[in-house]
């Protein structure tokens, strides 16, 4: 309740480490254009080229400058964090707060849905959409979001539920709060960590997916995506290439990925008192 | 339950990046086999990406180039081909007598079957009958009217009507049967035993592995040319990325190389041939969709398509740029006097604009305030995403917005036969050879085929070749169909791609001329394997060598993770 989240994370080792990672790509991502003076979708230069100081990591078997091509990419990868978190969580938030303060039929049939939803495998079902739909990035965002928001949904609802008995909450009914006021004033509010929580673990899942995806050549081919990059690197890995190419993809792939989940992990000891290591003493057992 | 969660997020990191590692690794490990040659024998090993294609009998091989290699090593024709076209096989000489419509083979006399039993004019006589019956994906013999046995070596195909491709398609491709095995077989295609395999060719199979893509051939002592030279020939798996690394390494005699690596390769004393012109990279329009279907707008696309770019950028300069009648220039029926549609975006706005359609503000053209937006479908092959990918650009530089969509390889051939498509990208081979395939890629229903019967006159010349019997004449019409081919546009050809193969040098194998059988671009003619020369330069294993790609990124994962885990492992005690 009284803990200053920020400050927590502040202090986590791992939080530190994720927050600057972090910043690191949404400087890179922001400042494009001021690191590079190619354009990331030119395939002007010749082909294949070893890294020089024209191509700080060479060029691509079509000749686009592949730095400006990581940096651009970066973009697209945060991008879909942004989107993939946001929606998911605001679909959580809905479907879980709403079953739990609706409670009855509606509950039932909600949660059931969450269940089934979990059985299928988000993955698969994106490959298949894909044959049938023009799969660009905002395409993704939405199917990624609407085949993995089950999960926040049921934490999002236990959380609700367990507000739902708290006594201040107990307390405003008692002065004749109706539903409508309670959720907004008592219950969205403090569920606010859980939401920032459930936004970084979709966000992760999001930058991954689209990753997954794109490297399996799920992804409209016109985007400058690291998922794409590896996808077209790997089929040159027997050259030399693959040191400028495939390998600082994947890395800055590796990075943003393990920002987020190093964020998400700190911020979860930070919400969760259990979860902190007392000095002194084995708290747990 | 939030502990569980902890983990979870930990073990996600781990999971991410073994998966990037195993990413970068798993495509490096990749199988090559070589067994240490018996004293004096020798081996030949060739490589192919693929590995198996089927059992290599003449029903039973997959029916693609490759298959069709593996069973020519057992099998013989009447005819076959060398670089320079044209050579007896088990047919010593023959003659089209014109008169009858039919053509008189004369046979080698010494000529046995792996068993032992003797080749006669009657295994020719029963395969043509029992093709006929059960014919294949090579040969249908639709054009034979009947064959007779004249003598114990003789004998007269006769010809339904008057049919120029076959000597290529039909005498130089149909695998001669023996009688006294197959008269007994009701479905060829499950006939898969050992008897299956005996022919009359310079090589017996003795191992066959469908799950590893191996065969392995010993030479056949009584082959009426003389024994092979190769002991032993053996085809292995190995992945297209180390095929370059296997040859260097001295692990496979001959193999397909990607184009990066020809000046490595030729650098260090290899021999590289290369081919191009037998198989074309094509855009498919579907011509009964509007706005396709008007012939200008296709001239449109075509103008404003710059193939040499094609070549430059996404074939990296490796292969030609491709001619709108479909033919290349290295074929003997290529017809340079056609439409060439150079690249001229401007023509391409100006033919737009007299169909009614409008730039506007954004760039493209609009018509009944609707924009002129296709969709341009491909598959991850190839290189075809870079095609279509440039090809959008193009495009949308003269004003047609266009959308690109990777499928599935046969996913985007049942589009493509069903018409539920407004561009595609696909490509077939076979052009080196007859001209007869002009029939299959214009009128036919196949996933690369133009499926175009609107032009009359188009039709009637590509019925009209067929029967020409007199090769000049033959050449002028196919030349008339490239012309016509090129004015109607059904689809475009953008360019034949080179195809590299490097070997050592033991054994000179060569494109064979129009390609082996029907047209199969593949330099491993059964002939070539009859002479083995000792090796020029001995490839010797170089310990210096660099280390396996995907070595050195797998390291440095390695220890990123690791720093992870101790992080982990800190914060926990």
């Amino acid at each position: 309740m009284h803990i200053n989240y920020w400050k927590e994370l502040k202090k986590n080792s791992f939080g530190k480490i994720g927050l600057a990672m972090l910043i690191l790509v949404l400087i890179i991502a922001g400042l494009f254009p001021l690191l590079t003076r190619y354009d990331p979708g030119e395939p002007s230069h010749s082909a294949l080229n070893p890294p020089s100081s024209e191509h700080w990591l060479g060029t691509n078997d079509v000749g686009q400058d592949i730095w400006s091509r990581l940096i651009y990419g970066a973009r697209n990868s945060l991008l879909v964090a942004l989107g993939v978190g946001l929606f998911t969580t605001l679909i959580s938030t809905v479907a879980g707060a709403s079953a739990a303060l609706a409670g009855g039929l509606y509950e039932r049939i909600m949660m059931r849905m969450v269940d089934a939803l979990i059985a299928i495998p988000a993955f698969i079902v994106i490959i298949l959409v894909a044959a049938y739909v023009l799969p660009n990035v905002w395409t993704l965002i939405f199917l990624i979001s609407i085949l993995t928001w089950q999960g926040g949904a049921r934490i999002v609802r236990a959380q609700t539920l367990s507000l739902k008995e708290r006594m201040h909450v107990y307390a405003a009914r008692t002065f004749g709060a109706n539903k409508r006021y309670i959720s907004t004033r008592h219950i969205i509010p403090e569920l606010g960590p859980i939401l920032v929580a459930i936004f970084i673990h979709s966000a992760t899942r999001g930058v991954f997916m689209e990753a997954g995806l794109a490297f399996l050549g799920i992804a409209d081919i016109s985007t400058v995506s690291w998922g794409l990059m590896m996808h077209y690197a790997l089929k040159f890995y027997y050259l030399e290439v693959w040191k400028w190419w495939l390998l600082p993809t994947g890395l800055a792939l590796s990075v943003t990925i393990m920002a987020f989940v190093f964020i998400g992990h700190a911020f979860e000891t930070a919400m969760d008192p259990r979860l902190r290591v007392m000095e002194g003493e084995d708290w747990q057992c | 339950m939030k502990n569980k969660h902890n983990h979870k997020h930990i073990s996600s990191v781990t999971i991410v990046s073994i998966l990037v590692v195993s990413l970068l690794l798993g495509s490096s490990i990749a199988s090559s086999g070589s067994e240490t040659a018996k004293a004096g024998e020798v081996i030949y090993t060739i490589a192919d990406s693929t590995g198996d294609w089927g059992y290599p009998s003449p029903h039973g091989h997959y029916p693609r180039g490759p298959g069709y290699v593996r069973m020519s090593f057992i099998f013989d024709t009447l005819v076959w081909k060398d670089t320079q076209g044209f050579v007896p096989a088990l047919a010593t000489d023959w003659e089209y007598i014109e008169d009858e419509n039919a053509y008189l083979f004369h046979l080698r006399k010494d000529v046995t079957w792996h068993d032992g039993e003797k080749f006669t004019a009657e295994d020719v006589a029963f395969t043509f009958d029992y093709v006929k019956e059960h014919p294949s994906w090579w040969v249908d013999l639709k054009s034979v009217k009947q064959v007779e046995v004249l003598d114990e070596y003789t004998v007269k195909i006769y010809l339904k009507e008057l049919y120029a491709p076959f000597l290529n398609d039909d005498a130089s491709t149909l695998a001669i049967l023996p009688k006294h095995i197959w008269q007994d077989v009701k479905n060829p295609s499950e006939f898969v035993n050992e008897e299956a395999l005996i022919g009359t060719g310079p090589f017996k199979l003795v191992d066959y592995s469908k799950t590893h893509g191996t065969y392995l051939y010993v030479a056949n002592e009584d082959y009426y040319l003389g024994k092979p030279e190769i002991d032993r020939l053996k085809f292995v798996k190995v992945s297209e990325e180390m095929a370059s690394t296997a040859l260097m390494r001295g692990e496979v005699n001959a193999t397909a190389i990607p184009p990066e690596t020809v000046v490595e390769v030729n650098g260090k004393g290899f021999t590289v041939i290369n081919q191009s012109g037998d198989w074309n990279a094509k855009l498919m329009i579907n011509h009964e969709k509007e706005p396709m279907s008007s012939k200008e707008f296709r001239h449109a696309l075509a103008y404003a398509i710059n193939r040499d770019e094609l070549v430059e950028i996404a074939q990296r300069g490796h292969a030609i740029r491709g001619s709108p009648g479909l033919l290349s220039p290295n074929s003997p029926y290529y017809n340079p006097n056609i439409v060439k549609y150079d690249y001229n975006p401007q023509r391409a706005k100006d033919i737009l604009e007299s169909q009614g359609y409008q730039l506007k503000e954004d760039g493209y053209y609009w018509k009944d305030e609707e924009i002129l937006e296709l969709e341009l479908i491909t598959a991850p092959r190839m290189g075809f995403e870079r095609v279509a990918e440039i090809i959008a650009r193009q495009l949308g530089e003269a004003g047609i917005k266009v959308s690109v969509r990777s499928l599935e390889w046969k996913t985007l051939d049942s589009r493509v036969i069903s018409q539920q498509f407004d561009l595609a990208i696909s490509g077939h081979g076979g052009i080196g050879g007859d001209p007869s395939i002009l029939n299959k890629v214009i009128l036919g229903k196949f996933g690369y085929s133009a499926n175009y019967t609107k032009s009359e006159s188009l039709n009637q010349l590509l019925e009209a070749h067929l029967h020409e019997m007199d090769a000049e004449k033959r050449k002028e019409i196919v030349r008339e169909i490239q012309k016509i081919y090129a004015e109607e546009l059904p689809a475009l050809t953008l360019y034949y791609p080179t195809w590299y193969w490097g070997h050592d040098g033991s054994v000179d194998i060569y494109y064979t001329m129009g390609g082996i059988a029907r047209g199969i671009p593949i330099p491993l003619n059964t002939l070539a394997f009859m002479e083995y020369k000792a090796k020029v330069k001995a490839p010797a294993p170089t310990a210096t060598e660099a280390p396996i790609p995907g070595f050195e990124p797998a390291i440095s994962l390695f220890v990123l993770i690791s720093v992870a885990y101790l992080i982990k492992r800190r914060r926990k005690h």
